[in-house]
């Protein structure tokens, strides 16, 4: 990432770089953490698998990029695509016979884990284990005033943005938004007033796959992949729903934003080897004090 | 000879790690992922105390193994107020902020380096350097800490944790303090796994920091689920079987490269399978379900 560290660059120059940063990578958080909170929500999976969904888009990129030299929109849509098949896959083989058996909360996360486990160990033995970047070069930048961006950290913005205000608006307005959110609040009663509630759990992956991997091409055209990427967003996405509160449908976009702002000051402040910490941190602070997040209204987590 | 010691001792130290992460999982129903942080820690610990106070092998145990104790009780604090989902995702935060510093705060732990030239153990002058008096030690202290667990699990206290386990409202209605025996139970297995770490750090004498990676957590807990959880001989079980299963690879003739892929990927299968078909594992006598 092209940052301004010219000497000549006075200190809050530097800061509001550092903030523009931040908000692009938030940006990005915000489209994956909502993706994980409307799972979560809708189908009560704790989905770790959120990450391997992630990590197999950002790896079609590659491969269809690199490899066999597809133009650049059919790739963006063939990654989307493999990402949409994963995650309702792993819905259809993993976790419908478990809620079916009526499995707890732990052995859903727990099959969750291993199919991330398989998925990325897989990919790891196909293309092997080392980092890759997908753009060689300096990218061409635009400048804002202060804050110079390059023009993967424009696109990160906007199409988060874009993505983010379709998702809205099929929540809100269209039919099957609706029945999602009538999953998310009480399946019982759904499945009672003739909700399929199986198809709906299936379109929520569905959906969340897509925007898991919408975030994983614009992160990897930045910063490159390597197996193991898709882990610590993942983590990140679910911090930022803690942080944001999970009883809005919106809400997890309010903590990756935060969370991508809170990591960016974090990289001007100290050396960016800390920034797992300052998340982390932040999320045991948000547990203790405000469990129920920043817009949560209802009872806390601890009592659920 | 000297790898089937090391296979053997290897298994010492996960029957050490799968008993206590156990006593966590299968009594008191609380799937930590950060028990690779207090291992880790133990093995940081007393190397501290070794090399840079220039303790003997005992006493630096002893302290290591009590600081550990007490780290995990401070930690325990805040993750006990959670249950289900939340609990695991505040374990694994503390996992990896403690992992992180361990790799970053390099002044002190040489970060992505390690720390290499550790002393062997030694008792009373005695030096345990041989691969067989090694197992020796390891085989001694897994017993001692499997007495502890069996002693712990079938006493009132270890009754009042399964009570807790089962019906948390329950046991507060029967005045037990739910938050204080969870509390304590993390402490006590915590400063059990750092014994596993001390005992590592002088076994291996190098460590570095991505030995004790949420990675390795996820590998404990898979050693208590796939043996088995809530009695004794299922993680003792399920660390034979998880030691013993890559070393056929080995035998299969697999690139390593190749192979470390490979191995997690059976122990992901195993995992699914093991939720899906037989989620209270080989042995285990609690159901996850």
């Amino acid at each position: 990432m092209p940052l301004g560290f010219g000497t000549a660059l006075a200190e809050t120059e530097r800061m509001e770089q550092f903030i523009a940063n931040g908000l692009c990578k938030g940006a990005v958080y915000a489209t994956v953490a909502l993706g994980f909170g409307l799972i979560y929500t809708t189908s009560k999976v704790f989905h770790i698998a959120h990450g391997a969904v992630y990590t197999v888009a950002a790896y079609a990129l590659y491969f269809f990029l690199i490899f066999l030299e597809f133009p650049f929109p059919i790739v963006v849509l063939f990654g989307l695509f493999a990402a949409v098949i994963l995650g309702v896959l792993i819905e259809l083989l993993v976790y419908r016979p478990l809620v079916q058996r009526k499995a707890s909360g732990a052995v859903l996360l727990i099959s969750s884990l291993g199919v991330y486990i398989i998925v990325v160990n897989l990919l790891a033995m196909l293309l092997g284990n080392q980092g890759r970047v997908l753009r060689p070069g300096v990218e061409a930048t635009v400048n804002f005033g202060n804050v110079i961006l390059t023009r993967v950290q424009v696109a990160q913005i906007a199409i988060s943005l874009l993505g983010m205000t379709i998702y809205w608006v099929f929540l809100k307005k269209s039919s099957l938004g609706r029945v999602c959110r009538a999953v998310a609040d009480d399946w019982v009663l759904a499945s009672v007033l003739g909700v399929k509630v199986q198809t709906t759990r299936l379109v929520v992956f569905a959906v969340g796959s897509l925007l898991a991997g919408m975030g994983a091409m614009l992160i990897a055209l930045d910063v490159g992949i390597d197996p193991h990427i898709g882990f610590p967003v993942v983590l990140t996405a679910a911090v930022a729903c803690i942080i944001g509160g999970l009883h809005r449908f919106i809400s997890p976009a309010l903590g990756g934003f935060l969370l991508g702002l809170v990591q960016g000051l974090v990289v001007w402040q100290t050396p960016a080897k800390w920034e797992s910490v300052v998340t982390f941190a932040l999320l045991i602070c948000f547990l203790l004090f405000r469990p129920q997040g920043l817009l949560g209204i209802r009872q806390r987590l601890e009592e659920r | 000879m000297n790898y089937v010691f090391h296979i053997l001792t290897m298994i010492c130290f996960y029957i050490i790690l799968g008993l206590s992460l156990n006593l966590l999982v299968g009594y008191g129903g609380m799937f930590s992922l950060c028990h690779a942080a207090f291992y880790g820690l133990g093995a940081y610990g007393s190397t501290f105390l070794m090399l840079n106070a220039g303790w003997s092998f005992i006493p630096s145990l002893l302290v290591g193994v009590i600081v550990v104790g007490v780290i995990a009780y401070l930690i325990a604090i805040p993750s006990t107020r959670f249950h289900g989902d939340f609990f695991i995702l505040a374990t694994m935060g503390f996992q990896i902020i403690i992992f992180s510093i361990l790799y970053n705060w390099s002044e002190l732990t040489k970060g992505s380096y390690g720390i290499s030239g550790i002393p062997r153990a030694s008792f009373w002058g005695l030096k345990i350097s041989s691969p067989p008096a090694i197992f020796a030690v390891a085989f001694v202290l897994a017993v001692m800490v499997w007495l502890i667990t069996l002693r712990l699990t079938r006493s009132p206290y270890g009754r009042a944790l399964q009570a807790v386990r089962d019906d948390e409202t329950a046991a507060l209605a029967l005045g037990k303090n739910v938050r204080r025996f969870k509390r304590s139970t993390f402490c006590i297995a915590g400063a059990l796994a750092a014994t596993a770490g001390v005992l590592f750090a002088s076994y291996s004498s190098y460590i570095d920091p991505t030995s004790f990676m949420l990675d390795e957590s996820v590998f404990i807990l898979c050693v208590v689920i796939i043996g088995g959880a809530g009695n004794l001989r299922g993680p003792i079980t399920g660390a034979v079987v998880l030691v013993f299963l890559p070393e056929f690879l080995r035998f299969l003739q697999i690139p390593d490269a190749v192979a470390a892929n490979m191995r997690q990927v059976i122990y992901g299968f195993l995992l699914v399978l093991i939720m899906r078909f037989r989620p209270r594992g080989l042995l285990g006598s609690y159901s996850f379900d």
